[in-house]
């Protein structure tokens, strides 16, 4: 608290004048914000998307032997679900907010490559295209994921795969470029004083996120790379008529879908971990602890990604490996899910929609992990693998980490972007069919899975006991698509016309309420000084103590009076909102 | 509220006998299949107490420390020292599972000797494979099962390589005698599985998997492929049907003599095309 502080270099602009018309200044605009608000858009484009396959999917499945759609049509939705809901949505909507707001909560007025940024997300979203537009002609039919053989020209012989391939490919390609900029701007640009050990739990989620998608990225793309000139230039990577590996695809494949799980996860928990502590009004209880668990998470998880291969020709102690670190999961998961429970522990929980949210991402999230502890025995593993039983624990988790937790942080930091809230009635009406809904169809999922049911059959037979399940799990999927729906019309509708909110709507302790709602394009007019985990509560703590402190100056020494100083960055709640920064308590 | 209401639904559930038929797989009917079900019991009841922990805790909190008038937050952290008595009961349930589940996956494959009832007379003996461990002396019955879109070929031992007897789709093996399979595939990748005779194997085209199971009792089960292979996966269903010894034999004799009979048929066919090609 020292007054004589040099002043720091200020800058104080508005926002710049608009050159270029609104559609041309909204696609082409490389400032973080802008490609993040474009990331989420996206992103929640594609949820839609997914949620109409999904909801294909399950009338095909709703009876036994149906035939409402065509198999070769139930294939294709089939082959597209998994990239629409894991790259095109589940990623994007992380790496959107993750753009957002990253570098403001770091304190940064800027990313080290925004034209890369901007880059990442038009890669994405052609790919998205490319996958999307192949339904003109005649999409992939392989599979999820196109192992070969079956995605060798011999099995899949029209260009759907390629389109897959292609479409895959620059959508990941996309995120790599996406990780290099936010790795290099969250290792070189935090404010002084934001060491590692202060940053937002979010942000260090982030960060991680950043490392697992430049580990896995490139796998995945080589993969696709080997596939398509074996597709398409006579290579013989995976052929196993010339002695090729079909399971070197899986292996890659896997590693790759393993390592996205994993950030879904991370992501997932740092959103919840800022949600939690920001509305319970408490810190979060180890900050430090909840920074090593999701490191311990980061590297464990994508080396356990043979968790899913237990029935390959594998040998034994690759698979023991594997399953060591698929059970040795738990110890952090466990422990983050107890640092939650310690930083409700003694607060004042704020039952806002955000927090609501929250609350039952960590549900979902714990309900889907623990079936996958359960699965990840090499015995159980070959009986529940490839059935509907892991598929439905895998969604818990994908719905709890990117659904739920996706809305537990638009609800959180929509003032942020538009200086509106959402809407929260509407949110916490939608969070009940959402909740009943996933809860539902992941039970029904595991029930027929333990059953024997694999995944994606385009049809189950009558007498195999399965069709209570199938009905049930149907109507669960429809009744988690309708909360979703309404939950993204309540978004919209917020987006333009939701309650103005003020600049620092939940009084949280991080930086990027710091900014005004929404941030101007510099971020900060001052970049503040962090001495601790939680820098905006310091600072309101500093103008509080100054209020109470001060004095009407006396008059019998009005001459010396001298320019203001700058004080030391206590922020603009006593400088006023002319530094463009949010008035602070 | 309502996660608390399913859990404890869900344990009531279980403590009924009717139970084990909800939230388990069906019957095995195999010594691999039972160590299988054995370890899936297990892994589901620890997953259940870890999800009602969970939500017992987090409910007690969120009912405790809502925000009420006149309640403000006691703004506490901690250190490294306060996860030590939560991490030990993780470490337990990890080291647990973890060597429970090499245990259990040791034992199922673990092949067991053909026992009384079973095929005792024409079995080969089989060496060590595909992680299988063998007890030595033991005969089995070995059967190639290829995998093909969207069909299983079944071929029995005896004759002469290329000329075996084979079936498609349904396979017939004596019961309480060790079987083996030996799993391929011709064209894309597809997964043998009968859950009632144990796990899970791929059937790799160009590489030969191997899995093995000894029915306990006399009848029909099926299975489809969980390996998804294009148009037909879902009807790519498989039956074993297990038969006393003495009908296993009967079952051979007749087909042995059916696919002669074919092969004549078609011999003679061939011969007839022919002989009409060559004509004048």
């Amino acid at each position: 608290m020292s007054q004589t502080a040099a002043p720091r270099p200020e800058v104080v602009t508005e926002t710049p004048p608009r050159r270029r018309s609104g559609w041309i200044e909204r696609t082409t605009n490389a400032d973080h914000k802008s490609v993040g608000t474009l990331y989420i858009g996206a992103s929640l484009a594609f949820l839609v998307a997914a949620l109409a396959e999904l909801v294909v999917i399950r009338t095909q499945l709703i009876v036994p032997e149906n035939t409402t759609t065509d198999p070769e049509i139930f294939n294709r939705i089939v082959s597209t679900f998994a990239v629409t809901g894991v790259i095109l949505f589940a990623i994007p909507l992380a790496l959107g907010l993750i753009s957002y707001l990253s570098p403001l909560q770091v304190g940064s007025r800027g990313v080290a490559f925004p034209r890369l940024n901007l880059l990442s997300f038009w890669l994405f979203v052609s790919g998205g295209f490319v996958i999307f537009g192949s339904f003109l002609w005649r999409p992939s039919e392989a599979g999820f994921a196109a192992f070969p053989p079956l995605s060798e020209p011999l099995y899949s012989n029209t260009h759907g795969v390629d389109a897959w391939i292609v479409g895959t490919f620059l959508a990941v390609l996309g995120f790599v470029c996406f990780a290099v900029n936010l790795v290099v701007t969250l290792r070189t640009m935090r404010a002084p004083g934001m060491a590692w050990r202060r940053v937002p739990i979010f942000t260090w989620a982030a960060n991680l996120c950043g490392y697992l998608l430049l580990i896995c990225g490139p796998v995945m793309l080589a993969a696709l790379t080997m596939l398509f000139i074996d597709r398409n230039f006579n290579g013989v990577f995976f052929d196993p008529g010339y002695q090729g590996a079909p399971l070197l695809y899986e292996h890659l494949a896997w590693f790759f879908f393993t390592g996205m799980f994993t950030f879904v996860v991370v992501f997932a928990a740092g959103v919840i971990s800022d949600v939690l502590s920001a509305f319970a009004r408490k810190p979060v209880f180890s900050q430090r602890a909840a920074m090593a668990c999701l490191l311990a998470i980061a590297i464990m998880g994508p080396l356990a990604w043979m968790r899913n291969m237990y029935t390959a020709p594998i040998p034994t102690s690759f698979l023991v490996f594997a399953m060591l670190f698929a059970i040795a999961l738990t110890i952090p998961i466990g422990l983050l899910i107890f640092n939650w429970i310690a930083t409700l522990w003694g607060g004042a929980l704020r039952t806002r929609a955000a927090a609501l949210y929250a609350l039952a991402a960590i549900s979902a999230l714990t309900i889907g992990l623990a079936g996958d502890l359960a699965w990840s025995l090499i015995p159980v593993g070959w009986q529940v693998l490839n059935t509907t039983a892991a598929q439905g624990a895998t969604f818990a988790v994908m719905v709890g980490g990117a659904v739920l937790g996706g809305f537990a942080a638009l609800h959180y930091w929509l003032p942020k972007m538009t200086g509106r809230r959402a809407g929260e009635g509407m949110g916490k009406a939608a969070l009940v069919p959402i909740l009943l809904g996933l809860y539902a169809y992941a039970a029904m999922s595991v029930l027929a899975g333990v059953k024997g049911q694999p995944v994606d059959i385009y049809k189950f037979f009558a007498g195999e006991g399965l069709d209570g399940y199938n009905l049930v799990a149907s109507i669960g999927a429809f009744v988690l698509v309708v909360g979703v729906l309404i939950e993204l019309g309540n978004l919209a509708y917020s987006y333009h016309r939701g309650v103005p909110s003020g600049h620092d709507p939940w009084e949280a302790g991080t930086l990027e309420w710091f900014a005004t709602s929404p941030p101007p394009l510099h971020n900060f007019d001052v970049v503040p000084d962090v001495r601790s985990a939680e820098p905006l509560y310091d600072i309101r703590r500093a103008v509080r103590d100054r209020e109470h402190s001060w004095r009407p100056p006396t008059p019998a020494e009005p001459e010396v009076r001298e320019p203001e100083p700058e004080p030391e960055p206590v922020g603009p709640g006593d400088s006023g909102t002319a530094q463009g920064g949010a008035p602070v308590a | 509220m309502l996660p608390l209401a399913l859990a404890t639904l869900a344990l009531a559930l279980f403590a009924a006998p009717a139970g084990a038929s909800v939230f388990g797989p069906r019957a095995g009917h195999s010594p691999n299949a039972d160590d299988i079900r054995t370890a899936y019991w297990v892994a589901i009841i620890v997953g259940a107490i870890l999800i009602v922990a969970v939500h017992a805790f987090l409910i007690a909190a969120v009912v405790r420390f809502r925000a009420r008038r006149g309640r403000s937050a006691r703004r506490f952290t901690a250190g490294a020292r306060a996860f030590v008595r939560p991490v030990v009961p993780l470490v337990a349930v990890v080291v647990g599972l973890f060597v429970f589940g090499i245990v259990m996956m040791t034992k199922a494959r673990d092949v067991q000797a053909t026992g009384s009832e079973g095929l005792g007379a024409d079995s080969s003996l089989l060496a060590q494979v595909g992680g299988l461990s063998i007890p030595p002396d033991s005969k089995a019955l070995n059967i190639n099962v290829v995998g093909q879109r969207w069909l299983w070929r079944f071929e029995y031992p005896g004759g002469r390589p290329g000329d075996r007897t084979f079936s498609y789709g349904q396979l017939t093996v004596p019961v309480d005698t060790t079987v083996l399979l030996h799993i391929s595939s011709t064209d894309v990748t597809h997964r043998w599985f009968i859950p009632a005779l144990g796990g899970q194997v791929d059937a790799i085209p160009g590489q030969d998997t191997t899995t093995w199971f000894s029915a306990d009792r006399v009848g029909t089960y099926g299975g489809q492929s969980t390996s998804f292979s294009g148009t037909g996966y879902a009807v790519m269903r498989a039956w074993v049907h297990v038969v006393t010894p003495e009908q296993y034999q009967a079952f051979l004799k007749r087909k042995r003599a059916g696919l002669a009979r074919a092969q004549a048929d078609v011999v003679k066919a061939l011969g007839e095309s022919s002989a009409t090609e060559s004509g004048p």
